[in-house]
């Protein structure tokens, strides 16, 4: 039996905060600890220095969206470290973020028609 | 910066956090700024740089988390908010589609208003008195404590009498269950030194007395118990109001020495504003102490007052009272013979006697209201019944009738609130009026609240509301259940029948209501007149009386005491209008007593027939000063001073009661505590000496020059304006001692209505609102008569077709306005009488049946419902038949 995936209404969340969009990013490819997250975030750049605050501010503003949850899963003990809180996306966190994409995508290339862009090679 | 010390520093901006951020993610927090140090530093930038950083964020982030609960709260608030818009949005519509009706209709909005304003404003003024000495807790630290406590004689009758000094000093001692108790007496002293020469009263008291009331001074001390020793008493408490005026405010008093009665006294001590006690005319405070080793338990006259322990009962403190009071009857069986201790939470003892008047009152104005509502009532049906279309099209657009009725609604409250306002100038304009009419009889504490303060201003505005539903629910109802179509349809024909009925049933009510009020108010003024009328037992009209009391420090002995009151009277006795002067110790109706035991020859007096007596001091023409009858012997002379032989004149009570069928001229006796007899010279009549609506007591007259007293009353007898002869009088004292102060100077029927000025209050108020009551039923009764000829122009017509007359005409609507009018006053006079006999306490020597009045209301209420009448049948009167049957 096909597993009917349940639709969100995403455009109403839409568009993302930068820092949001970078956040569900980070965990488009697995389940994350905060620490990870963040220095995932902060390699791919463009937010300056993050501080503490803000950033996990937005965390928490990103599970109480629904965005994001925390895991319950945890590596094994010998690895594991009991401040770690894993996070992963929700189904409505996924679709979100693919939405994000493609507005953001729809942008890069509306861009790139009006020669905002040069054409990579 | 070591890495410790830079934790703890990052872990104090962590407080800008909520603590659930702080514990989930606090560490993961410091670790991520630790590796943002570490990043700055491999980059070879500036730490300071990131320290900052993080010091806004923290403030930023952390700040905008706290006041995230705040958040929510508002966004909820926002939803409903929103939700009451859409009702605030229709209530305004309402509002403004009142605000055209009623500028459509100045008149009857205004008389509306003004009608409202007046019941209104009558039941603001009123509910702010009782606000002001009912429902405000006495001004004393957990009020339900403080007692009072008397001397009870139950043979007698007697609950409230003062306390001997002995008694006093032993219930002080001996009681278990007041934490503080003291006593009281008033005592006039002269102030000078400081300005003119003035008579204040005086509160002398046992050191603990303000204990009792809780009562910290403004500056410098109360009383210790060392200031009651003689000799260390020359101290005094100064209260607020004589500081200010007297002393200018000045905070440096204290220490300073002041003159009472010639004595140098030590100012220790300053009383705030708040201290409000019920005797207001005692203006400073002196220590009580008794200068005789053994105090007297024969003399009564200290007030007693007391704390409660905490946790003990009312009669957990009577049953030990009971105990003390027990016990000094075994110990002093003659003094205490038949003597007990009663006691009455203070509260209970001011607030009982002024609260049955004040309900009354509270009644007669809340009649006043209902009257006044439907007359509106009335009004708004007028007005409704040519609104029925206007209100049959809104429905008929797609108004619901929840809207139509909610319109009629919002106007009535509209209206309510508008009367409010206006409510409030007329309070304004009442509390001044009624201050002016505040009995001096009574003593009342919180006067000082009887303003428009804010208690009095939510009564006001629930009351506008209240009255608002009351007179708007009838119109309404009215309107929202008529028949939409049938309306469109009649073009404006009204069902008249019905609303006839309704109308004729609120005249009736406003008419009983009326005349309720009328009875209660007839009969407080017969009760009043029938006050004034009492045989007082002296002649009040041309007699000035004034008072003075010799400062002991300069007139020591009793002869110098005789000597100055003796040139005193003849100094006045030449001033040209002065037709003769006395002086007496005691002035009847002034409030002061005094009493004694006395020892009649050859009647031994019994536990249950005790022989007492009032003693009054007086010169020799004071039974003719004040117009006081001699029943029988002679009146004194001047042959009756120290020297001669001891004489008595006693008043007719007396002889009846201790001489009884004989003539007491020439038997003998003897007063308390002397061995020397006197003997009666003369019988006196009777005086209303406590009251002009009390009891009278054995009362004796004796010779100043052989009773010298250090306290007179003068009156003097004029052939004018008693009080164009004050500054005269004033003038000779002052010739025999310029610092003599003249104090309560009153002519004696100015005493005379003082002291029956909580009747005149009740009886003015309930005339006042009797009368009101009066005039908004005629114009009720108006309202609808002219309404209902209106309504029957066209039947008045055909009658006059068919050949009625005028005259019959007028009998036709004259008939049905009084009939309306009898029923109403056949309903109020029962209730009137039925509620004065439960208010008979206010009744002096009329039944509440009273036929006078009775007839009196009856008549009142005919003639002003005629009247009423007249109008509208003069207009049935010159109705038209052609235009009658046209229309």
């Amino acid at each position: 039996m096909p597993r009917t995936r349940p639709t969100y209404d995403v455009e109403k969340h839409l568009p993302l905060k930068p820092l949001v969009f970078q956040i569900l990013l980070g965990l488009a490819d697995g389940e994350r600890h905060g620490w990870s997250l963040v220095r995932d975030v902060q390699q791919r750049g463009g937010f300056g220095r993050l501080m503490p605050g803000n950033f996990y501010r937005t965390l928490r503003s990103v599970v109480d969206a629904g965005f994001i949850e925390e895991s319950a899963s945890r590596p094994a003990a010998a690895e594991d470290d009991d401040r770690r809180r894993y996070f992963r996306l929700t189904p409505l966190g996924e679709q979100v973020a693919m939405a994000e994409a493609r507005r953001l995508e729809a942008a890069v290339l509306e861009a790139r028609a009006r020669k905002l862009l040069a054409k990579r090679g | 910066m070591n890495g410790g010390l830079r934790r703890r520093l990052y872990s104090l901006l962590l407080l800008a956090f909520p603590r659930s951020v702080r514990r989930e993610y606090g560490r993961e927090m410091t670790e991520l700024f630790e590796s943002q140090l570490e990043d700055a530093r491999q980059a070879g930038t500036s730490r300071f740089q990131v320290w900052s950083m993080a010091i806004t964020d923290a403030l930023r982030h952390g700040g905008a988390q706290r006041a995230e609960p705040i958040r929510s709260v508002l966004v909820a608030a926002g939803r409903s908010v929103r939700r009451w818009r859409w009702w605030m949005r229709a209530f305004f519509h309402d509002v403004r589609y009142t605000l055209r009706v009623v500028a459509r209709r100045p008149a009857v909005t205004l008389l509306a208003i003004l009608t409202l304003a007046l019941g209104i404003g009558a039941n603001t003024a009123i509910f702010s008195a009782v606000n002001a000495v009912l429902l405000r807790p006495l001004p004393y630290p957990k009020p339900d404590r403080v007692m009072m406590l008397f001397e009870k004689r139950p043979a007698e009758g007697a609950f409230d009498n003062p306390a001997s000094p002995a008694d006093a000093l032993d219930w002080i001692a001996m009681n278990t269950t007041f934490d503080t108790m003291a006593a009281m007496t008033p005592a006039p002293v002269d102030l000078t030194g400081s300005g003119d020469p003035v008579r204040v009263s005086a509160g002398a008291v046992t050191p603990r007395f303000f204990d009792v009331f809780g009562t910290q001074p403004l500056f410098g001390r109360t009383f210790q118990s060392d200031d009651a020793v003689p000799g260390k008493n020359r101290v005094v408490v100064l209260g607020h109001s004589i500081w200010r005026e007297r002393f200018g405010g000045n905070s440096s008093i204290v220490g300073q020495t002041v003159s009472l009665s010639g004595v140098p006294h030590v100012v220790i001590g300053v009383l705030p504003e708040t201290f409000d006690f019920p005797d207001d005319t005692l203006r400073l405070w002196v220590p009580l102490s008794f200068t005789t080793a053994t105090p007297t338990r024969t003399l009564h006259y200290l007030n007693m007052y007391g704390r409660l322990k905490p946790g003990v009962t009312l009669d957990q403190a009577r049953a030990d009272m009971d105990r003390v009071g027990a016990q000094l009857l075994q110990q002093y069986p003659d003094a205490n013979r038949g003597h007990g201790v009663h006691l009455n939470s203070m509260t209970a003892q001011l607030k009982g006697p002024i609260r049955s008047p004040l309900l009354l009152l509270v009644g007669a104005v809340a009649f006043v209201l209902l009257i006044a509502c439907v007359n509106v009532s009335n009004l708004m049906l007028s007005q409704a019944a040519a609104r029925r279309r206007e209100m049959a099209v809104r429905a008929a657009v797609g108004a619901g009738r929840a809207r139509l009725a909610g319109q009629m609604l919002t106007e009535s409250i509209v209206l309510g609130l508008l009367g409010g306002a206006a409510g409030l100038l007329v309070a304004r304009w009442a509390i001044a009026a009624l201050r002016n009419v505040a009995p001096v009889d009574t003593p009342l504490v919180g006067l000082q609240h009887f303003t428009l303060e804010p208690r009095v201003l939510v009564f006001t505005v629930v009351l506008s509301l209240a009255a608002s539903v009351l007179f708007g629910a009838m119109p309404a109802w009215y309107l929202a259940r008529q028949n939409l179509n049938d309306t469109l349809k009649d073009a404006g024909r009204s069902p008249a029948s019905v609303r006839r009925r309704v109308r004729v049933a609120l005249v009736v009510s406003e008419i009983a209501l009326a005349s309720l009020l009328l009875i209660a108010a007839g009969l407080t003024i017969r009760s009043f007149q029938s006050l004034l009328n009492t045989e007082a037992g002296f002649e009040r009209d041309h007699v000035l009386t004034f008072a003075i009391t010799l400062p002991a420090s300069r007139y020591r002995t009793p002869e110098a005491q005789v000597a100055v009151f003796r040139s005193i009277e003849s100094r006045l006795q030449t001033l040209p209008g002065v037709r003769a002067v006395a002086a007496t110790s005691h002035l009847p109706l002034a409030g002061n007593d005094s009493r004694r035991g006395v020892g009649i020859e050859g009647r031994e007096p019994t536990p249950d027939t005790p022989t007492r007596a009032h003693v009054r001091a007086i010169t020799n023409e004071y039974l003719n000063v004040m117009g006081i009858r001699l029943k029988q012997g002679r009146p004194f002379g001047p042959a009756d001073t120290d020297d001669g032989s001891k004489v008595i004149i006693v008043n007719d009570t007396m002889a009846r009661r201790y001489w009884p069928g004989t003539s007491p001229i020439g038997k003998r006796l003897q007063l308390g505590g002397e061995t020397e007899w006197r003997e009666v010279v003369g019988v006196a009549n009777d005086v209303r000496f406590w009251g002009l609506d009390r009891p009278v007591n054995p009362e004796m007259y004796l010779p100043l020059g052989q009773y010298p007293t250090s306290f007179a009353t003068f009156a003097l007898r004029t052939d004018t304006a008693p009080s164009s002869l004050t500054a005269a009088a004033r003038e000779q004292i002052h010739a025999v001692d310029p610092d003599l102060p003249v104090a309560d100077v009153q002519s004696m029927s100015d005493v005379a209505a003082d002291s029956i000025s909580s009747r005149r209050a009740g009886m003015l108020l309930l005339t006042v609102f009797g009368g009101l009551a009066l005039i908004l039923a005629v114009a009720g009764i108006y309202g609808v008569m002219a309404h209902l000829v209106a309504l029957r122009s066209s039947e008045i017509g055909i009658r006059m077709t068919l050949g009625a007359q005028p005259s019959s005409i007028m009998g036709l609507v004259l008939r049905e306005g009084l009939a309306q009018a009898l029923a109403g006053l056949a309903i109020g006079m029962a209730g009137g009488v039925l509620v004065m006999r439960t208010f008979r306490a206010m009744l002096f020597e009329v039944n509440p049946a009273d036929p006078v009045t009775i007839a009196a209301v009856t008549v009142l209420l005919i003639a002003a419902a005629t009247l009423a009448c007249i109008l509208p049948a003069r207009r049935a009167m010159r109705v038209d038949p052609v235009e009658a049957l046209r229309s």
